[in-house]
């Protein structure tokens, strides 16, 4: 175990330290994170990293590994475009967790923002709280599941992957271009798999799996009109 | 006996606003209730650089000899931060055109283009194809908002990355490539599943703002450790405040693309009424780097409508430092411009992902006449600025230049012909 402490740092200083490190170091405490931005920016190893604190924007953005284990929240864009490796954090995150995440996990024990997991094309992402509208936006691949609440426009447009969901409303927040299924047996043992690894004490059996509804054409509504027909008044 | 009166032909009515392509557009919605999509971009009539005419030296500075002296053609892009700045040997660039929207066959045929001519090709939408890597000379790997095929490795593999912000031919919208190009093995490549209409995504998940565009080139920065140069290509809108913001971001260079941008496919509505036409965006942009004082800092590349040598010394005399052709590159290997693009079944192997189409195009020769292209238009720039005195391509100014028509006098602050006057601001030495 090594620390690093981060108090004065710049980030393009602070993830030369990490790259440095990681290539001998398997255990990383770092403190004084003070919120910064791009930590651990493609960052690769087989390390752990634990943040005793809270980290900014684009944590952990093209993480190619590691562990990073946040004890504190993190901003906007976490995990973007990650490739591999862990990211967990164990209070909440900003908006748009995971954008075009490529493998890996990303665990948030807390809540996230609006466009969780958008433009997903691989990997896991775990919320455990609430998350806002369009999560799973036009994913092309990987698997989300929400523990809380989900916001409006949940899965709209989604071209491939999965979302797991357990808000009992959420048909009233589906967004176009997608359908609500059973969860099958395969996902079940997966997920449930998941959850083992990660501590999280929910049953599999109460979740439900959003889909892209057609393979072919997503159908778009440019024009709503809300009236009705026939002459008013 | 008294003349039989001749009927009019229903062809020969004058119907004013209604010609025939408005009534065929009518007829469109009418059945379907949709707007119309189509390839290459607008057809419309745009202010170009064909309003500009270059002056010959004559008594006031010596020509150069066309034949027998040198002018230089040599471009160096994005040396604001990158220690590697990007180096052509022309300042002719071909832009992003994505596996997808081209065959794998014409892909391959411009990267061997590059290589034949020292320039660079850019990737495109839906990733990066490792044939067009391999034979490309200079490789520009684009960012977009889509991330399709995008990862780390994209970005290694890469002498200058390109964050896509909008395009000319369709600003503020996302990617569209109709289902008959997204074959078994374009949908492997984007993830996509095979035959879908595809809409991508029109704005970045994780650059929501200027703000954050700052944060994301920090980010790219660390990854390529200021290595390889960064530019941000802009759909010519709101060119003044775009290009301080991008400058406010870190970039390396500029790619402004006007509405004479073409695509692979985008709603007629959109190619024919959003956005600025090239000439007046390059000039906006000029302006606004100048105003920064970032002028010599920040590469510029201007695209959309670029068809010969004439456009690339004119755009380079008004401060471009290069230019990206797309559609002219598709016509040097055969396409006629059908406009169809989007159907996925171009006769000449171009725009399609049919295997027997594809088979039509040969790579080698394709790569040839692409290459001679590049090497016509370098050429013809070359005879212009030596004739305007020049020994290096780069030392065509404005003040070589005068505006042909009111409206590109007005436009661009270039004087017109047979005067020193402007109708506007001036842009230059009067």
């Amino acid at each position: 175990m090594v620390r690093l402490d981060l108090a004065g740092m710049l980030p393009r200083e602070i993830n030369r330290k990490l790259k440095d490190l990681i290539k001998s170091e398997q255990e990383i405490e770092v403190v004084h994170t003070h919120s910064v931005h791009n930590f651990a920016t493609a960052l690769i190893g087989h390390g752990r990293i634990t943040v005793e604190g809270s980290t900014g924007f684009y944590t952990g953005g093209f993480l190619e590994g590691p562990t990073l284990l946040i004890k504190g929240n993190t901003g906007w864009y976490t995990g973007d475009n990650m490739m591999s490796g862990e990211i967990i954090v164990e209070m909440n995150t900003g908006s748009n967790v995971a954008p075009s995440m490529l493998g890996g996990t990303i665990l948030v024990r807390g809540n996230s923002g609006s466009r969780a997991g958008w433009g997903m094309k691989g990997g896991n992402l775990i919320v455990c709280g609430n998350v806002g509208r369009w999560t799973g936006k036009m994913t092309l691949g990987g698997r989300i599941i929400i523990l809380g609440e989900v916001g409006e426009g949940i899965g709209e447009s989604m071209y491939n992957g999965v979302i797991h969901v357990l808000d009992q409303a959420v048909e009233d927040k589906l967004g176009g271009n997608s359908r609500i299924i059973p969860i099958d047996d395969k996902e079940k043992a997966e997920v449930a798999a998941l959850f083992r690894k990660y501590e999280i004490h929910q049953e599999v059996d109460a979740l439900r799996s959003i889909v892209p509804d057609v393979y072919g054409h997503h159908e778009y509504l440019l024009f709503k009109p809300t009236h009705k027909k026939g002459r008013q008044g | 006996m008294e003349a039989k009166a001749k009927k009019t032909r229903v062809k020969d009515v004058q119907r004013g606003v209604w010609k025939p392509e408005i009534v065929a557009e009518i007829k469109h919605k009418a059945e379907t209730g949709k707007h119309r999509i189509r390839g290459c971009g607008t057809p419309r009539k745009f202010p170009d650089f064909d309003d500009l005419l270059v002056l010959p030296s004559q008594l006031t500075r010596m020509s150069i000899d066309t034949y027998r002296e040198d002018c230089k053609t040599q471009t160096v892009l994005g040396s604001r931060y990158a220690k590697r700045p990007l180096v052509i040997e022309t300042p002719i660039m071909i832009s992003g055109m994505s596996y997808g929207a081209v065959s794998k066959e014409a892909k391959i045929a411009m990267a061997k283009a590059t290589d034949i001519v020292g320039t660079s090709i850019n990737n495109g939408e839906g990733g990066l194809l490792p044939e067009e890597r391999a034979n490309s000379y200079k490789q520009v790997v684009q960012i977009l908002p889509s991330r399709m095929g995008f990862s780390l490795r994209n970005i290694e593999a890469a002498d200058a990355l390109e964050i896509i912000v909008g395009i000319g031919a369709k600003p503020g919208l996302s990617g569209h490539l109709m289902g008959s190009k997204i074959t078994k093995e374009i949908a492997q490549f984007r993830q996509l599943p095979e035959g879908i209409d595809l809409h991508s995504h029109p704005r970045h998940g994780d650059i929501f703002g200027a703000d954050d565009l700052c944060l994301k080139m920090d980010e790219l920065r660390d990854i390529t450790d200021n290595e390889i140069p960064i530019f941000i290509k802009i759909a010519a809108g709101r060119v003044w405040e775009d290009v301080k913001i991008a400058v406010k971001a870190g970039v390396d260079g500029i790619v402004i693309d006007g509405s004479q941008g073409g695509t692979g496919a985008a709603p007629v509505v959109a190619a024919n009424n959003l956005g600025v036409p090239t000439l007046p965006a390059l000039v906006q942009a000029v302006r606004s780097l100048e105003d920064a004082g970032v002028k010599d800092e920040v590469s510029l590349i201007v695209s959309g409508g670029i068809k010969d040598g004439a456009d690339v010394a004119k755009a380079i005399a008004l401060g471009a430092d290069a230019v990206a052709i797309g559609t002219g590159a598709m016509v040097a290997m055969g396409c006629v411009v059908c406009l169809k693009c989007h159907e996925g079944k171009c006769a000449f192997g171009i725009g399609t992902q049919d295997p027997e189409l594809r088979k039509r195009l040969d790579i080698d020769k394709a790569a040839e006449k692409v290459a001679n292209y590049i090497k016509g238009m370098t050429y013809e720039a070359v005879i212009l600025a030596k004739a305007a005195g020049k020994t290096q391509l780069h030392s065509m100014e404005r003040e070589d230049l005068r505006s042909l028509t009111l409206e590109a006098c007005a436009m661009t602050g270039i004087p017109l012909v047979g005067t020193n006057f402007t109708f506007t601001e001036p842009f230059g030495y009067f």
